[in-house]
Protein backbone atom coordinates (compact mmCIF):
# COMPACT_ATOMS: atom_id res chain seq x y z
CA UNK A 1 0.00 0.00 0.00
CA UNK A 2 1.21 3.49 -0.75
CA UNK A 3 0.11 5.23 2.43
CA UNK A 4 -1.73 7.87 0.41
CA UNK A 5 -4.92 5.88 0.86
CA UNK A 6 -7.79 8.29 1.37
CA UNK A 7 -10.14 7.47 4.24
CA UNK A 8 -12.97 6.76 1.79
CA UNK A 9 -11.95 4.57 -1.13
CA UNK A 10 -13.11 5.53 -4.62
CA UNK A 11 -14.05 2.01 -5.53
CA UNK A 12 -15.16 -0.85 -3.33
CA UNK A 13 -15.84 -4.25 -4.82
CA UNK A 14 -17.10 -7.10 -2.69
CA UNK A 15 -17.49 -10.73 -3.75
CA UNK A 16 -18.38 -9.78 -7.28
CA UNK A 17 -19.23 -12.53 -9.73
CA UNK A 18 -20.44 -12.63 -13.30
CA UNK A 19 -21.19 -15.57 -15.51
CA UNK A 20 -21.61 -15.77 -19.28
CA UNK A 21 -23.39 -19.02 -19.95
CA UNK A 22 -21.14 -21.65 -18.45
CA UNK A 23 -18.07 -19.44 -18.33
CA UNK A 24 -17.31 -17.70 -15.08
CA UNK A 25 -15.99 -14.30 -16.11
CA UNK A 26 -15.59 -12.99 -12.57
CA UNK A 27 -15.22 -15.32 -9.63
CA UNK A 28 -15.70 -13.77 -6.18
CA UNK A 29 -13.64 -10.64 -6.82
CA UNK A 30 -13.07 -8.21 -3.95
CA UNK A 31 -10.90 -5.12 -4.00
CA UNK A 32 -10.83 -1.47 -3.07
CA UNK A 33 -9.12 1.45 -4.76
CA UNK A 34 -8.11 4.71 -3.06
CA UNK A 35 -9.35 8.10 -4.24
CA UNK A 36 -5.98 9.13 -5.61
CA UNK A 37 -4.65 5.79 -6.81
CA UNK A 38 -3.40 4.79 -10.19
CA UNK A 39 -4.67 1.25 -10.23
CA UNK A 40 -3.79 -1.26 -12.91
CA UNK A 41 -5.69 -4.42 -13.75
CA UNK A 42 -3.28 -6.73 -15.42
CA UNK A 43 -4.21 -9.95 -17.14
CA UNK A 44 -4.34 -11.75 -20.47
CA UNK A 45 -7.24 -11.40 -22.89
CA UNK A 46 -10.37 -12.97 -21.50
CA UNK A 47 -9.17 -12.70 -17.91
CA UNK A 48 -12.24 -10.72 -16.86
CA UNK A 49 -10.74 -7.23 -16.85
CA UNK A 50 -13.24 -5.73 -19.24
CA UNK A 51 -16.14 -7.45 -17.51
CA UNK A 52 -15.05 -5.89 -14.23
CA UNK A 53 -14.71 -2.45 -15.82
CA UNK A 54 -18.14 -2.74 -17.43
CA UNK A 55 -19.72 -3.61 -14.11
CA UNK A 56 -17.99 -0.67 -12.44
CA UNK A 57 -19.21 1.59 -15.26
CA UNK A 58 -22.78 0.42 -14.52
CA UNK A 59 -23.43 -0.88 -18.02
CA UNK A 60 -23.30 -4.53 -17.03
CA UNK A 61 -25.15 -6.00 -14.08
CA UNK A 62 -23.21 -8.38 -11.85
CA UNK A 63 -24.72 -11.78 -10.96
CA UNK A 64 -23.59 -11.62 -7.37
CA UNK A 65 -21.78 -9.42 -4.89
CA UNK A 66 -21.73 -5.65 -4.79
CA UNK A 67 -19.68 -2.78 -6.14
CA UNK A 68 -19.68 0.94 -5.47
CA UNK A 69 -17.91 3.74 -7.27
CA UNK A 70 -17.48 7.19 -5.70
CA UNK A 71 -19.66 5.94 -2.87
CA UNK A 72 -22.62 4.98 -5.07
CA UNK A 73 -23.84 1.46 -5.60
CA UNK A 74 -23.52 0.53 -9.28
CA UNK A 75 -26.86 -1.23 -9.30
CA UNK A 76 -29.08 0.95 -7.13
CA UNK A 77 -27.55 4.38 -7.74
CA UNK A 78 -26.30 3.93 -11.28
CA UNK A 79 -27.07 7.47 -12.45
CA UNK A 80 -25.25 9.09 -9.53
CA UNK A 81 -22.32 6.77 -10.04
CA UNK A 82 -22.19 7.67 -13.75
CA UNK A 83 -21.84 11.37 -13.03
CA UNK A 84 -18.62 10.65 -11.18
CA UNK A 85 -16.89 8.44 -13.67
CA UNK A 86 -15.21 8.99 -17.01
CA UNK A 87 -14.75 6.01 -19.27
CA UNK A 88 -12.51 5.23 -22.20
CA UNK A 89 -13.70 1.96 -23.66
CA UNK A 90 -11.55 -0.57 -25.39
CA UNK A 91 -13.30 -0.02 -28.71
CA UNK A 92 -13.33 3.55 -29.97
CA UNK A 93 -16.66 5.22 -29.22
CA UNK A 94 -16.34 8.59 -30.92
CA UNK A 95 -18.70 9.74 -33.62
CA UNK A 96 -16.30 10.11 -36.51
CA UNK A 97 -18.71 12.15 -38.59
CA UNK A 98 -18.56 14.89 -36.01
CA UNK A 99 -15.63 17.20 -35.32
CA UNK A 100 -13.49 16.97 -32.18
CA UNK A 101 -15.32 19.95 -30.75
CA UNK A 102 -18.74 18.52 -31.57
CA UNK A 103 -17.88 15.23 -29.89
CA UNK A 104 -16.78 17.03 -26.74
CA UNK A 105 -19.75 19.39 -26.81
CA UNK A 106 -22.09 16.43 -27.14
CA UNK A 107 -20.50 14.84 -24.11
CA UNK A 108 -20.71 18.07 -22.11
CA UNK A 109 -24.41 18.47 -22.89
CA UNK A 110 -25.23 14.88 -22.09
CA UNK A 111 -23.35 15.14 -18.78
CA UNK A 112 -25.12 18.44 -18.10
CA UNK A 113 -22.04 20.63 -17.88
CA UNK A 114 -23.27 24.27 -18.01
CA UNK A 115 -22.68 26.50 -21.05
CA UNK A 116 -19.71 28.71 -20.11
CA UNK A 117 -18.02 25.98 -18.09
CA UNK A 118 -18.49 23.54 -20.95
CA UNK A 119 -16.72 25.79 -23.44
CA UNK A 120 -13.87 26.39 -21.04
CA UNK A 121 -13.46 22.70 -20.21
CA UNK A 122 -13.45 21.78 -23.89
CA UNK A 123 -10.64 24.24 -24.55
CA UNK A 124 -8.68 22.99 -21.54
CA UNK A 125 -9.08 19.33 -22.38
CA UNK A 126 -8.13 19.81 -26.04
CA UNK A 127 -5.02 21.57 -24.82
CA UNK A 128 -4.19 18.76 -22.41
CA UNK A 129 -4.21 16.17 -25.18
CA UNK A 130 -2.59 18.55 -27.69
CA UNK A 131 -5.48 18.57 -30.12
CA UNK A 132 -6.39 22.27 -30.01
CA UNK A 133 -5.41 22.68 -33.64
CA UNK A 134 -7.72 19.85 -34.63
CA UNK A 135 -10.75 21.23 -32.85
CA UNK A 136 -12.91 21.67 -35.94
CA UNK A 137 -11.68 18.70 -37.97
CA UNK A 138 -13.86 15.66 -38.51
CA UNK A 139 -12.79 12.77 -36.28
CA UNK A 140 -12.74 10.38 -39.23
CA UNK A 141 -9.57 12.15 -40.41
CA UNK A 142 -7.78 11.41 -37.10
CA UNK A 143 -5.16 8.71 -36.55
CA UNK A 144 -5.94 6.05 -33.94
CA UNK A 145 -3.59 7.73 -31.48
CA UNK A 146 -5.37 11.04 -31.87
CA UNK A 147 -8.74 9.37 -31.45
CA UNK A 148 -7.59 7.81 -28.21
CA UNK A 149 -6.34 11.15 -26.93
CA UNK A 150 -9.63 12.76 -27.82
CA UNK A 151 -11.47 10.02 -25.98
CA UNK A 152 -9.39 10.70 -22.89
CA UNK A 153 -10.16 14.41 -23.18
CA UNK A 154 -13.82 13.55 -23.49
CA UNK A 155 -13.84 11.22 -20.50
CA UNK A 156 -12.38 13.98 -18.35
CA UNK A 157 -14.64 16.77 -19.60
CA UNK A 158 -17.20 16.52 -16.81
CA UNK A 159 -14.55 16.44 -14.08
CA UNK A 160 -15.04 12.85 -12.96
CA UNK A 161 -13.52 11.54 -9.75
CA UNK A 162 -12.68 8.23 -11.30
CA UNK A 163 -11.32 7.58 -14.76
CA UNK A 164 -11.62 4.11 -16.27
CA UNK A 165 -9.37 3.25 -19.16
CA UNK A 166 -9.89 -0.14 -20.77
CA UNK A 167 -6.78 -1.03 -22.74
CA UNK A 168 -6.14 2.61 -23.65
CA UNK A 169 -2.94 1.95 -25.53
CA UNK A 170 -3.76 -1.20 -27.45
CA UNK A 171 -3.00 -0.90 -31.14
CA UNK A 172 -1.11 2.36 -30.74
CA UNK A 173 2.47 3.04 -31.71
CA UNK A 174 5.08 3.48 -29.00
CA UNK A 175 5.08 7.26 -29.25
CA UNK A 176 1.32 7.58 -28.82
CA UNK A 177 1.41 5.18 -25.91
CA UNK A 178 4.05 7.23 -24.17
CA UNK A 179 2.09 10.42 -24.70
CA UNK A 180 -1.05 8.96 -23.21
CA UNK A 181 0.79 7.94 -20.07
CA UNK A 182 2.35 11.39 -19.88
CA UNK A 183 -1.10 13.04 -19.95
CA UNK A 184 -2.30 10.78 -17.20
CA UNK A 185 0.74 11.61 -15.05
CA UNK A 186 0.22 15.30 -15.66
CA UNK A 187 -3.43 15.05 -14.65
CA UNK A 188 -2.68 13.29 -11.42
CA UNK A 189 -0.25 16.00 -10.44
CA UNK A 190 -2.95 18.63 -10.95
CA UNK A 191 -5.83 17.14 -9.03
CA UNK A 192 -7.08 14.20 -7.06
CA UNK A 193 -8.11 11.54 -9.53
CA UNK A 194 -8.50 7.83 -9.26
CA UNK A 195 -7.41 6.09 -12.43
CA UNK A 196 -8.25 2.49 -13.15
CA UNK A 197 -6.49 1.11 -16.17
CA UNK A 198 -6.50 -2.34 -17.73
CA UNK A 199 -3.69 -3.41 -19.94
CA UNK A 200 -1.76 -6.37 -21.05
CA UNK A 201 1.38 -4.35 -21.68
CA UNK A 202 3.31 -5.19 -18.56
CA UNK A 203 5.88 -2.42 -18.89
CA UNK A 204 3.08 0.12 -18.68
CA UNK A 205 2.03 -0.78 -15.18
CA UNK A 206 5.44 -0.42 -13.56
CA UNK A 207 4.68 3.15 -12.50
CA UNK A 208 1.18 2.49 -11.23
CA UNK A 209 0.54 2.73 -7.49
CA UNK A 210 -1.11 -0.63 -7.36
CA UNK A 211 -1.30 -3.59 -9.62
CA UNK A 212 -3.91 -6.27 -9.49
CA UNK A 213 -3.19 -9.42 -11.43
CA UNK A 214 -6.29 -11.16 -12.65
CA UNK A 215 -6.74 -14.36 -14.60
CA UNK A 216 -9.73 -16.61 -15.25
CA UNK A 217 -11.89 -14.12 -13.33
CA UNK A 218 -9.89 -14.43 -10.14
CA UNK A 219 -7.56 -12.00 -8.42
CA UNK A 220 -4.19 -13.68 -8.10
CA UNK A 221 -2.26 -10.85 -6.46
CA UNK A 222 -2.82 -7.24 -5.49
CA UNK A 223 -0.18 -4.76 -4.31
CA UNK A 224 2.41 -2.19 -5.32
CA UNK A 225 4.66 -3.27 -8.17
CA UNK A 226 7.60 -3.52 -5.72
CA UNK A 227 5.65 -5.56 -3.22
CA UNK A 228 4.52 -7.94 -5.94
CA UNK A 229 8.06 -8.37 -7.21
CA UNK A 230 9.33 -9.02 -3.72
CA UNK A 231 6.61 -11.54 -2.96
CA UNK A 232 6.26 -13.43 -6.22
CA UNK A 233 9.11 -12.43 -8.45
CA UNK A 234 12.26 -14.40 -8.86
CA UNK A 235 15.22 -14.16 -11.11
CA UNK A 236 14.55 -16.11 -14.22
CA UNK A 237 16.77 -17.68 -16.78
CA UNK A 238 15.41 -17.79 -20.29
CA UNK A 239 17.06 -20.38 -22.50
CA UNK A 240 16.58 -21.36 -26.13
CA UNK A 241 17.28 -25.08 -26.61
CA UNK A 242 19.02 -26.01 -29.87
CA UNK A 243 16.63 -28.84 -30.63
CA UNK A 244 13.73 -30.91 -29.30
CA UNK A 245 15.99 -33.39 -27.59
CA UNK A 246 17.76 -30.64 -25.69
CA UNK A 247 14.41 -29.20 -24.62
CA UNK A 248 13.33 -32.64 -23.40
CA UNK A 249 16.55 -33.09 -21.46
CA UNK A 250 16.20 -29.70 -19.80
CA UNK A 251 12.62 -30.42 -18.87
CA UNK A 252 13.63 -33.70 -17.35
CA UNK A 253 16.27 -32.08 -15.18
CA UNK A 254 14.14 -29.05 -14.27
CA UNK A 255 10.53 -30.21 -14.07
CA UNK A 256 9.48 -26.68 -13.04
CA UNK A 257 10.54 -25.23 -16.39
CA UNK A 258 7.81 -23.15 -17.98
CA UNK A 259 7.18 -22.42 -21.65
CA UNK A 260 8.14 -18.95 -22.76
CA UNK A 261 7.35 -17.43 -26.12
CA UNK A 262 9.20 -18.44 -29.24
CA UNK A 263 10.11 -21.93 -28.05
CA UNK A 264 12.09 -20.73 -25.06
CA UNK A 265 12.08 -22.34 -21.65
CA UNK A 266 11.98 -20.26 -18.51
CA UNK A 267 13.65 -21.53 -15.36
CA UNK A 268 13.45 -20.02 -11.90
CA UNK A 269 16.82 -19.21 -10.33
CA UNK A 270 16.74 -20.75 -6.89
CA UNK A 271 20.33 -20.36 -5.74
CA UNK A 272 23.50 -18.50 -6.66
CA UNK A 273 25.14 -21.48 -8.32
CA UNK A 274 22.16 -22.18 -10.54
CA UNK A 275 23.60 -20.67 -13.71
CA UNK A 276 26.94 -22.38 -13.34
CA UNK A 277 25.22 -25.70 -12.82
CA UNK A 278 22.97 -25.20 -15.78
CA UNK A 279 25.72 -24.16 -18.14
CA UNK A 280 27.92 -27.04 -17.08
CA UNK A 281 25.25 -29.54 -18.08
CA UNK A 282 23.54 -27.84 -21.00
CA UNK A 283 25.93 -25.11 -22.15
CA UNK A 284 26.47 -26.76 -25.52
CA UNK A 285 22.86 -27.63 -26.13
CA UNK A 286 21.30 -24.16 -25.92
CA UNK A 287 21.69 -21.35 -28.42
CA UNK A 288 20.83 -18.51 -26.09
CA UNK A 289 20.71 -17.84 -22.38
CA UNK A 290 19.45 -14.66 -20.80
CA UNK A 291 18.80 -13.56 -17.27
CA UNK A 292 15.63 -11.71 -16.26
CA UNK A 293 15.72 -9.49 -13.19
CA UNK A 294 12.57 -9.73 -11.09
CA UNK A 295 9.92 -7.89 -13.07
CA UNK A 296 6.18 -7.91 -13.16
CA UNK A 297 6.55 -10.20 -16.11
CA UNK A 298 8.18 -12.79 -13.91
CA UNK A 299 5.59 -12.18 -11.21
CA UNK A 300 2.91 -12.86 -13.76
CA UNK A 301 4.66 -15.95 -14.99
CA UNK A 302 5.06 -17.41 -11.56
CA UNK A 303 1.44 -16.69 -10.64
CA UNK A 304 -0.27 -17.89 -13.79
CA UNK A 305 2.25 -20.37 -15.10
CA UNK A 306 2.44 -18.63 -18.46
CA UNK A 307 3.59 -15.46 -20.04
CA UNK A 308 1.23 -12.59 -20.44
CA UNK A 309 1.53 -12.04 -24.15
CA UNK A 310 1.80 -15.67 -24.92
CA UNK A 311 -1.89 -16.24 -24.90
CA UNK A 312 -3.11 -15.71 -28.43
CA UNK A 313 -5.53 -12.93 -29.03
CA UNK A 314 -9.05 -14.21 -29.44
CA UNK A 315 -10.78 -13.82 -32.78
CA UNK A 316 -12.56 -10.57 -31.96
CA UNK A 317 -9.35 -9.03 -30.71
CA UNK A 318 -7.46 -9.90 -33.80
CA UNK A 319 -10.17 -8.39 -35.97
CA UNK A 320 -10.13 -5.27 -33.88
CA UNK A 321 -6.39 -5.02 -34.15
CA UNK A 322 -6.58 -5.47 -37.88
CA UNK A 323 -9.10 -2.68 -38.08
CA UNK A 324 -6.71 -0.33 -36.41
CA UNK A 325 -3.79 1.25 -38.04
CA UNK A 326 -0.64 1.48 -35.99
CA UNK A 327 1.56 -1.54 -35.56
CA UNK A 328 1.56 -3.75 -32.54
CA UNK A 329 4.31 -6.11 -33.51
CA UNK B 1 -30.43 22.80 -19.51
CA UNK B 2 -30.19 19.56 -17.68
CA UNK B 3 -32.09 16.77 -19.31
CA UNK B 4 -33.32 18.99 -22.14
CA UNK B 5 -29.70 19.82 -22.96
CA UNK B 6 -28.94 16.12 -23.27
CA UNK B 7 -31.94 15.47 -25.50
CA UNK B 8 -30.91 18.49 -27.57
CA UNK B 9 -27.37 17.08 -27.91
CA UNK B 10 -28.64 13.73 -29.17
CA UNK B 11 -31.10 15.44 -31.52
CA UNK B 12 -28.41 17.78 -32.83
CA UNK B 13 -26.05 14.91 -33.51
CA UNK B 14 -28.69 13.05 -35.52
CA UNK B 15 -29.49 16.11 -37.59
CA UNK B 16 -25.83 16.99 -38.22
CA UNK B 17 -24.97 13.46 -39.23
CA UNK B 18 -27.90 13.24 -41.60
CA UNK B 19 -27.11 16.58 -43.21
CA UNK B 20 -23.52 15.45 -43.74
CA UNK B 21 -24.63 12.15 -45.28
CA UNK B 22 -24.64 12.95 -48.95
CA UNK B 23 -26.13 9.60 -49.95
CA UNK B 24 -29.18 10.17 -47.82
CA UNK B 25 -29.67 13.66 -49.22
CA UNK B 26 -29.38 12.44 -52.79
CA UNK B 27 -32.04 9.83 -52.08
CA UNK B 28 -34.27 12.40 -50.45
CA UNK B 29 -34.09 14.67 -53.48
CA UNK B 30 -34.10 12.13 -56.30
CA UNK B 31 -36.95 9.98 -54.99
CA UNK B 32 -39.66 12.67 -55.20
CA UNK B 33 -38.28 13.85 -58.55
CA UNK B 34 -38.54 10.35 -60.01
CA UNK B 35 -41.96 9.63 -58.57
CA UNK B 36 -43.49 12.97 -59.44
CA UNK B 37 -41.79 13.91 -62.69
CA UNK B 38 -41.38 10.50 -64.29
CA UNK B 39 -43.92 8.10 -62.83
CA UNK B 40 -46.53 10.73 -61.98
CA UNK B 41 -46.41 12.68 -65.21
CA UNK B 42 -45.98 9.49 -67.22
CA UNK B 43 -49.06 7.73 -65.85
CA UNK B 44 -51.16 10.85 -65.54
CA UNK B 45 -53.03 10.52 -68.88
CA UNK B 46 -53.91 6.85 -68.28
CA UNK B 47 -55.43 7.31 -64.87
CA UNK B 48 -58.88 8.31 -66.07
CA UNK B 49 -60.43 5.14 -67.37
CA UNK B 50 -62.21 5.39 -70.68
CA UNK B 51 -64.90 2.74 -70.96
CA UNK B 52 -66.74 2.49 -74.27
CA UNK B 53 -66.07 6.11 -75.16
CA UNK B 54 -67.35 7.32 -71.83
CA UNK B 55 -64.77 8.91 -69.53
CA UNK B 56 -65.36 7.51 -66.11
CA UNK B 57 -63.31 9.01 -63.31
CA UNK B 58 -61.99 6.47 -60.87
CA UNK B 59 -61.27 9.23 -58.45
CA UNK B 60 -62.04 12.83 -59.20
CA UNK B 61 -58.37 13.80 -59.39
CA UNK B 62 -55.41 13.47 -61.71
CA UNK B 63 -52.87 10.74 -61.03
CA UNK B 64 -50.28 13.35 -60.03
CA UNK B 65 -52.62 14.78 -57.47
CA UNK B 66 -53.53 11.32 -56.33
CA UNK B 67 -50.01 10.05 -55.68
CA UNK B 68 -48.57 13.34 -54.41
CA UNK B 69 -49.53 12.74 -50.76
CA UNK B 70 -48.27 9.16 -51.04
CA UNK B 71 -44.85 10.35 -52.23
CA UNK B 72 -44.60 12.50 -49.11
CA UNK B 73 -45.27 9.40 -47.05
CA UNK B 74 -42.70 7.46 -49.08
CA UNK B 75 -39.98 10.01 -48.53
CA UNK B 76 -40.77 10.24 -44.82
CA UNK B 77 -40.75 6.48 -44.52
CA UNK B 78 -37.39 6.06 -46.24
CA UNK B 79 -35.73 8.73 -44.14
CA UNK B 80 -37.27 7.64 -40.86
CA UNK B 81 -36.19 4.07 -41.28
CA UNK B 82 -32.76 5.15 -42.49
CA UNK B 83 -32.25 7.34 -39.42
CA UNK B 84 -33.44 4.59 -37.14
CA UNK B 85 -31.09 2.11 -38.73
CA UNK B 86 -28.19 4.28 -37.55
CA UNK B 87 -28.90 2.65 -34.17
CA UNK B 88 -27.17 -0.38 -35.64
CA UNK B 89 -24.11 1.67 -36.58
CA UNK B 90 -24.01 3.26 -33.15
CA UNK B 91 -24.05 -0.20 -31.64
CA UNK B 92 -21.42 -1.64 -33.97
CA UNK B 93 -19.08 1.33 -33.78
CA UNK B 94 -19.29 1.78 -30.06
CA UNK B 95 -20.88 5.21 -29.88
CA UNK B 96 -23.90 3.75 -28.11
CA UNK B 97 -21.65 2.95 -25.14
CA UNK B 98 -20.68 6.58 -24.76
CA UNK B 99 -24.37 7.42 -24.36
CA UNK B 100 -25.31 4.43 -22.22
CA UNK B 101 -22.60 5.18 -19.66
CA UNK B 102 -23.78 8.79 -19.36
CA UNK B 103 -26.24 9.93 -16.68
CA UNK B 104 -28.99 10.36 -19.30
CA UNK B 105 -32.00 8.12 -18.67
CA UNK B 106 -32.73 5.61 -21.40
CA UNK B 107 -36.06 7.14 -22.40
CA UNK B 108 -34.40 10.52 -22.97
CA UNK B 109 -31.68 8.96 -25.13
CA UNK B 110 -34.27 7.19 -27.25
CA UNK B 111 -36.53 10.25 -27.40
CA UNK B 112 -33.68 12.49 -28.60
CA UNK B 113 -32.69 9.92 -31.19
CA UNK B 114 -36.21 9.49 -32.55
CA UNK B 115 -36.81 13.23 -32.49
CA UNK B 116 -33.67 13.69 -34.61
CA UNK B 117 -34.85 11.08 -37.11
CA UNK B 118 -38.28 12.68 -37.16
CA UNK B 119 -36.82 16.09 -37.94
CA UNK B 120 -34.83 14.79 -40.88
CA UNK B 121 -37.78 12.79 -42.17
CA UNK B 122 -40.08 15.81 -42.06
CA UNK B 123 -37.42 17.83 -43.88
CA UNK B 124 -37.32 15.18 -46.58
CA UNK B 125 -41.10 15.25 -46.66
CA UNK B 126 -40.88 18.97 -47.31
CA UNK B 127 -38.65 18.29 -50.30
CA UNK B 128 -41.75 16.70 -51.85
CA UNK B 129 -43.91 19.68 -50.92
CA UNK B 130 -41.63 21.86 -53.01
CA UNK B 131 -42.80 19.92 -56.08
CA UNK B 132 -46.46 20.67 -55.39
CA UNK B 133 -46.71 23.17 -58.21
CA UNK B 134 -45.89 20.48 -60.80
CA UNK B 135 -48.78 18.39 -59.55
CA UNK B 136 -51.64 20.90 -59.45
CA UNK B 137 -52.06 20.36 -55.76
CA UNK B 138 -53.33 23.58 -54.22
CA UNK B 139 -51.01 24.68 -51.43
CA UNK B 140 -52.31 27.24 -48.98
CA UNK B 141 -50.23 27.99 -45.89
CA UNK B 142 -52.92 26.57 -43.65
CA UNK B 143 -52.75 23.33 -45.64
CA UNK B 144 -48.96 23.25 -45.29
CA UNK B 145 -49.10 23.69 -41.53
CA UNK B 146 -51.78 21.07 -41.09
CA UNK B 147 -49.81 18.69 -43.29
CA UNK B 148 -46.61 19.36 -41.33
CA UNK B 149 -48.38 18.38 -38.13
CA UNK B 150 -49.47 15.01 -39.50
CA UNK B 151 -46.11 14.47 -41.22
CA UNK B 152 -44.33 14.97 -37.90
CA UNK B 153 -46.64 12.56 -36.11
CA UNK B 154 -46.18 9.99 -38.88
CA UNK B 155 -42.40 10.45 -38.97
CA UNK B 156 -42.17 9.97 -35.20
CA UNK B 157 -44.11 6.72 -35.43
CA UNK B 158 -42.11 5.45 -38.39
CA UNK B 159 -38.75 6.31 -36.81
CA UNK B 160 -39.80 4.44 -33.67
CA UNK B 161 -40.83 1.56 -35.89
CA UNK B 162 -37.41 1.64 -37.54
CA UNK B 163 -35.69 1.56 -34.15
CA UNK B 164 -37.71 -1.50 -33.19
CA UNK B 165 -36.57 -3.33 -36.32
CA UNK B 166 -32.98 -2.15 -35.89
CA UNK B 167 -32.91 -3.43 -32.31
CA UNK B 168 -33.95 -6.88 -33.46
CA UNK B 169 -31.36 -7.15 -36.17
CA UNK B 170 -28.11 -8.80 -35.23
CA UNK B 171 -26.30 -8.75 -38.51
CA UNK B 172 -26.54 -5.81 -40.81
CA UNK B 173 -26.35 -6.40 -44.54
CA UNK B 174 -26.95 -2.85 -45.65
CA UNK B 175 -29.88 -0.59 -46.11
CA UNK B 176 -31.07 -2.27 -49.32
CA UNK B 177 -32.58 -5.07 -47.26
CA UNK B 178 -34.76 -2.60 -45.40
CA UNK B 179 -35.77 -0.90 -48.57
CA UNK B 180 -36.86 -4.13 -50.24
CA UNK B 181 -38.23 -6.01 -47.25
CA UNK B 182 -39.93 -3.27 -45.27
CA UNK B 183 -40.34 0.06 -46.98
CA UNK B 184 -41.48 -0.82 -50.49
CA UNK B 185 -43.98 -3.55 -49.50
CA UNK B 186 -45.57 -1.20 -46.97
CA UNK B 187 -45.61 1.59 -49.49
CA UNK B 188 -47.17 -0.33 -52.35
CA UNK B 189 -49.92 -1.79 -50.19
CA UNK B 190 -50.93 1.55 -48.73
CA UNK B 191 -53.23 2.48 -51.62
CA UNK B 192 -50.48 4.85 -52.59
CA UNK B 193 -50.17 4.11 -56.30
CA UNK B 194 -53.65 2.76 -57.02
CA UNK B 195 -56.98 3.69 -55.50
CA UNK B 196 -59.57 1.52 -53.90
CA UNK B 197 -62.43 3.42 -55.43
CA UNK B 198 -64.63 4.65 -52.58
CA UNK B 199 -67.60 4.96 -54.95
CA UNK B 200 -67.67 1.20 -55.31
CA UNK B 201 -69.35 -1.01 -52.79
CA UNK B 202 -67.22 -3.58 -51.05
CA UNK B 203 -68.62 -6.30 -53.26
CA UNK B 204 -67.72 -4.29 -56.35
CA UNK B 205 -64.22 -3.61 -55.02
CA UNK B 206 -63.68 -7.32 -54.58
CA UNK B 207 -64.68 -7.85 -58.18
CA UNK B 208 -62.09 -5.31 -59.35
CA UNK B 209 -59.28 -6.46 -57.07
CA UNK B 210 -58.41 -9.86 -55.57
CA UNK B 211 -59.50 -10.23 -51.99
CA UNK B 212 -55.97 -10.65 -50.58
CA UNK B 213 -54.87 -7.34 -52.03
CA UNK B 214 -57.84 -5.50 -50.61
CA UNK B 215 -57.11 -7.15 -47.28
CA UNK B 216 -53.44 -6.07 -47.38
CA UNK B 217 -54.35 -2.50 -48.19
CA UNK B 218 -56.93 -2.32 -45.46
CA UNK B 219 -54.65 -3.92 -42.89
CA UNK B 220 -51.72 -1.65 -43.64
CA UNK B 221 -51.68 1.25 -41.15
CA UNK B 222 -49.89 3.43 -43.69
CA UNK B 223 -53.01 3.33 -45.88
CA UNK B 224 -54.68 5.57 -43.35
CA UNK B 225 -51.68 7.93 -43.11
CA UNK B 226 -51.70 8.36 -46.89
CA UNK B 227 -55.45 8.82 -46.73
CA UNK B 228 -55.14 11.49 -44.04
CA UNK B 229 -52.68 13.49 -46.15
CA UNK B 230 -54.98 13.15 -49.16
CA UNK B 231 -57.68 14.57 -46.97
CA UNK B 232 -55.49 17.55 -46.12
CA UNK B 233 -54.29 18.31 -49.65
CA UNK B 234 -57.18 17.20 -51.87
CA UNK B 235 -60.07 16.99 -49.47
CA UNK B 236 -60.45 13.44 -50.70
CA UNK B 237 -60.68 10.44 -48.40
CA UNK B 238 -61.07 6.84 -49.43
CA UNK B 239 -61.68 5.76 -45.86
CA UNK B 240 -63.27 7.21 -42.76
CA UNK B 241 -61.36 10.52 -42.22
CA UNK B 242 -61.25 9.92 -38.47
CA UNK B 243 -59.15 6.78 -38.92
CA UNK B 244 -55.99 8.54 -40.17
CA UNK B 245 -55.29 10.68 -37.08
CA UNK B 246 -56.23 7.86 -34.72
CA UNK B 247 -53.97 5.33 -36.40
CA UNK B 248 -51.03 7.76 -36.74
CA UNK B 249 -51.28 8.69 -33.07
CA UNK B 250 -51.53 5.05 -32.09
CA UNK B 251 -48.43 4.26 -34.20
CA UNK B 252 -46.41 7.10 -32.67
CA UNK B 253 -47.27 6.19 -29.08
CA UNK B 254 -47.31 2.42 -29.51
CA UNK B 255 -44.08 2.12 -31.48
CA UNK B 256 -42.26 4.54 -29.16
CA UNK B 257 -43.26 2.54 -26.10
CA UNK B 258 -42.28 -0.72 -27.75
CA UNK B 259 -38.94 0.75 -28.84
CA UNK B 260 -38.37 1.99 -25.29
CA UNK B 261 -39.18 -1.42 -23.86
CA UNK B 262 -36.61 -2.98 -26.22
CA UNK B 263 -34.03 -0.32 -25.46
CA UNK B 264 -34.33 -0.73 -21.70
CA UNK B 265 -33.52 -4.41 -22.01
CA UNK B 266 -30.50 -3.81 -24.22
Amino acid sequence: MTGTEAPRPAIVVEHLSKRYGRMLALDDVSLSVGANDMFALLGPNGAGKTTLIHILCTILAPDGGSASVAGFDVKKQAVKARRNIGVVFQEPSLDDRLTAYENLNFHGLVYQVGGAERKQRITEMLELVELSDWRDKLVRTFSSGMKRRLEIARALLHNPRILFLDEPTVGLDAQSRERIWAYLDQLRRQRELCIVVTTHYIEEVENCDRVCIIDHGKILADGTPDALKAAHGSELVRVTPRDKAAAEAIRERYPDAKDGHGGTLVLAVDDVNFIDGFLASFGTRVSQVSLDRPSLESVFLSLTGRELRDKGADEQDRMRAAGRRAGRR
Amino acid sequence: MGLLGGIYAIWLREVKRALRDRGQLIGGVSRPLLWVLIMGIGLNPYFRGEVFGEVRFVVPYTYLQFIFPAIIVLNIMYTSVQSAVSVIWDREFGFLREVLVSPMPRWAILFGKILGGTTIAVMHGCLVLVLARFTDVPMAWSTVFEALGWMTLLAFGLTSFGVIIANRIRSFEGFGVFSNAVILPLYFTSSSVFPLDPALTRAQTLVVYPEWLVFLVEANPLTYAVDALRGVFLNFNQFDPALGPIIMTAMAVGFFLLALWDFRKA
